[in-house]
């Protein structure tokens, strides 16, 4: 007989509020759980977690450089008197605005001003403060290309140093439309490429660059939905191929105009008007004859290719052509049958992974023994849930992990996969909406940290909603 | 002087690269300058085959000749047994493979030698040998040690060692075991069907792609693009698990080491540590991302902070 271990109604069911979630964590001692609840405890519970969590020197560099350290532990480690920290933490994706703000005021250390320059969430105004004080080459040009960056901090950055960050500068999505202009006069061919590639540039330097000869300008050119007419059909002769493989993704392009370009002899520039949502038919025959297997390829990906020009590409020697076709979302139902018993499992792949296919067809294809076609059908919001429940049992983690996946698999298919051998799969599923906590609760004793701390930060965030809730209540009350 | 014996694998005529792995496996059981590695290749072609045999770090290539031209794995079972008790090793390496798996057990019950399988880490732990290996369906990782002992016959998990890169002129020994017989014999070999696809861990330049890719359509881009530079398109596990790539090109834990990968792109790829399993040991990491705080650069040597779309379209205005 195998042993049993009775649990009392407290260790069996799931912490309530986050003050009994805390103290499950608390009690138990797990490192991880107390990382994923520090943001919901009160004082209290937060010093005796901090006592867990900063006990060693190893903890504490080890969670000031782990992907997953959330913010509120990262501010609390900043904070450490005995433990200078700020370079790690700063460096820190999760690392919160004030926490930043606190480690440049606290600090005079340049590599430090580097690190927040590239931050993400660095404030605005402190952004501003190291643009107007600064005078690191290497800081300011991150600082350039901060995406946070704004519109103020680029201009005083062109002001305080013409040409030096100006190709940073002109591809910054937050510069000024005036500032583009001003780059473009004084910028060469590169500065002038990428204000011509932002998506404000003013229409009257669109202009000017269409009288240019240089062809980096002219490919910049050529992609902008703004390209003056005139324009397009002297582009289309032009004797660089990036230029007229460009031309042919323009939705405005003529039709004599595509038709000319599908009889291109670069190849790049017969694949981009495959690829053409208006092409006429003729053209569609000739090019599912083309030489070039991308070039069918992106035609049977084509979804207004026609039936007939699907069905000769079905046919094609080249698989990843007939794969194009099954992926193809119009992909007529016939053709999905026969694609479906192709000898290329990379072929069948595409067909059970097809969002209109019969369940008749997926539950052939369920007997395929490919683990690219199963995962197929494992994730296929289509198949039947008996199909499912089989698959939850095979062999091929990749086969479970597309039951997982799979948007219709409900908690009846997906519970026994909370005993998956890989782990992967229970953090996947203790950050799953469909499952209960209760459920969920089995994988608190985890031999994996990485679920436990899924499954306490999914807790932790569901747990933290009645707090707010009930702190915002009391101060109105 | 301890002795470590390497027992090679071979198919169709090429030594199969495992084999270098296994090499820097044994060198790293080297305790003392005059430890030595053997190498032996079985098989009725076993002297042609040691000449793929020279790198550095073997100091015998034992060519030990039997009279199938086949893999048998009896007569694996057999030449192997008979080496450990003229060769006396303290440790046998063995690819962690179906080859092995059909002699090794053997070998070891009836030796009645230490054992361990799928070893992905050797070391000395006070002098004691110390394997480790996954557990409890790869949930943890267990340290297995073989007291009383003389010697451990153990198969080495793929990709868990660098392949040897060093070309040497081991000394060739032959071993002649024409008169081993096996008490069964092969009818006929059924060629498989398979995927057919490239096997990522034996190519040496790779373009990955990560989530930063969006949406499918991207995906062809940048295989149009892998074919125009000669890369092989590889991903991270979304990319897999979505179908917009083969299974037998994820990069990673739950996928392929990329073993023998010199050159990797990593196109919008963040870099989590699952994915790094598969790749980090590359000597040239390339990583394409907008976020500059991405983990994927602080394992690569040539970092780009930008959009992989305008990175792409770039290289292929410049190709055409």
């Amino acid at each position: 007989m195998s042993p049993q271990r009775f649990l009392s109604k407290s260790e069996s069911q799931v912490p309530m509020t986050a003050q009994a979630l805390v103290a499950h964590v608390l009690e138990s001692g797990d490192f991880y759980a107390a990382v994923a609840v520090h943001g919901i405890a009160d004082a209290r519970q937060r010093q005796r977690l901090e006592e867990r969590l900063f006990g060693s020197r190893r903890d504490v560099l080890m969670l000031a450089r782990w992907e997953h350290t959330p913010a509120n532990v990262l501010d609390a480690l900043s904070r450490l008197e005995h433990m200078p920290l700020a370079r790690r933490v700063v460096k820190h994706r999760n690392t919160g605005g004030s926490t930043l703000k606190h480690q440049f005021s606290q600090s005079d250390d340049p590599a430090l001003t580097g690190l927040l320059a590239l931050h993400a969430n660095t404030p605005a105004p402190l952004l501003l403060q190291i643009a107007m004080g600064d005078h690191d080459q290497v800081v300011l040009k991150g600082l350039a290309r901060n995406p946070s960056a704004q519109p103020e901090v680029l201009r005083l950055l062109a002001q305080r140093f013409p040409r030096r960050f100006d190709k940073e500068i002109a591809s910054h999505a937050a510069v000024p439309v005036d500032l583009l202009a001003t780059l473009y006069h004084r910028g060469d061919k590169f500065v002038r490429a990428a204000v011509l590639a932002h998506k404000h540039v003013p229409e009257a330097l669109l202009l000017q660059a269409a009288k240019s000869t240089e062809t980096l300008i002219l490919r910049a050119l050529v992609k902008h939905p703004q390209l003056p007419a005139a324009l397009v059909d002297t582009l289309s002769q032009h004797k660089d191929n990036a230029i007229r493989a460009a031309l042919a993704t323009r939705a405005d392009l003529p039709v004599h105009l595509t038709a000319r370009l599908a009889l291109d002899e670069s190849d790049s520039v017969r694949r981009a008007v495959a690829c053409r949502a208006d092409l006429a038919p003729t053209l569609m025959q000739m090019l599912a004859e083309d030489h070039d297997p991308w070039v069918r390829q992106w035609l049977g990906r084509n979804p207004m290719a026609g039936k007939h020009v699907l069905q000769k590409l079905a046919l094609d020697i080249h698989e990843d052509v007939r794969r194009a076709v099954a992926r193809n979302p119009n992909c007529p139902i016939t053709l999905l049958e026969k694609l479906a018993s192709d000898h290329r499992s990379w072929v069948r792949a595409a067909v059970a992974y097809q969002p209109n296919v019969t369940s008749c067809l997926m539950a052939s294809l369920a007997r395929d023994s490919a683990v690219d076609v199963l995962s197929g059908v494992a994730a296929n919001p289509h198949t039947a849930p008996a199909l499912l429940k089989r698959l939850v049992f095979s062999e091929e983690l990749d086969v479970r992990r597309g039951v997982i996946l799979n948007p219709a698999a409900g908690p009846e298919i997906l519970l026994p996969l909370l005993q998956d051998p890989y782990y992967l799969h229970r953090v996947m599923l203790a950050s799953s909406p469909k499952l209960s906590d209760q459920d969920k609760w089995q994988l608190r004793d985890d031999p994996d940290a990485r679920v436990r701390f899924a499954l306490f930060q999914w807790l932790a965030a569901r747990a933290l909603r009645p707090v707010a809730d009930r702190y915002f209540y009391r101060r109105k009350a | 002087m301890n002795t470590i014996l390497v027992v090679a694998e071979h198919r169709r005529g090429e030594v199969r690269p495992v084999t270098l792995e296994l090499i820097t496996a044994a060198q790293q059981l080297k305790t003392a300058a005059d430890d030595r590695v053997l190498l032996a290749i079985i098989g009725q072609e076993a002297e042609s085959l040691a000449s793929q045999l020279q790198w550095a770090g073997v100091d015998e290539i034992i060519a030990c000749k039997t009279n199938s031209a086949e893999f048998e794995p009896e007569l694996a079972e057999q030449a192997v047994s008979a080496l450990i008790v003229s060769r006396k090793p303290i440790a046998v390496l063995l690819p962690h493979s179906v080859d092995s798996l059909g002699y090794a057990t053997a070998v070891a019950v009836k030796g009645g030698y230490g054992y361990a399988t799928d070893v992905f880490k050797l070391a000395y732990d006070g002098g004691a040998l110390v394997a480790t290996r996954g557990g409890y369906n790869q949930k943890v990782n267990v340290e297995v040690d073989f007291p009383g002992h003389a010697c451990a016959v153990m198969t080495i998990r793929g990709g868990a060692f660098k392949p040897v890169e060093t070309v040497a002129a081991p000394l060739l020994t032959v071993d002649d075991r024409s008169e081993l017989s096996a008490r069964s014999r092969p009818l006929e070999f059924i060629e498989q069907g398979g995927g057919g696809d490239i096997d990522i861990t034996t190519v040496e330049f790779i373009m990955s792609i990560g989530r930063g890719i969006g949406e499918e359509a991207n995906v062809e881009d940048f295989r149009e693009l892998a074919d125009n530079i000669d890369a092989t398109l590889c991903c991270s596990r979304p990319i897999a698990d979505a179908g917009w790539l083969p299974k037998s090109r994820q990069v990673g834990q739950s996928g392929k080491v990329v073993s023998a990968c010199k050159l990797y792109v990593a196109m919008g790829i963040s870099g989590s540590i699952q994915h790094m399993a598969g790749m980090k040991h590359v000597s040239t990491i390339v990583a394409v991302n907008t976020d500059p705080g991405a983990s994927i650069f602080t394992i690569a040597k040539y970092g780009i902070v930008a959009d992989i779309f305008e990175i792409q379209e770039e290289l292929q205005a410049q190709l055409a």
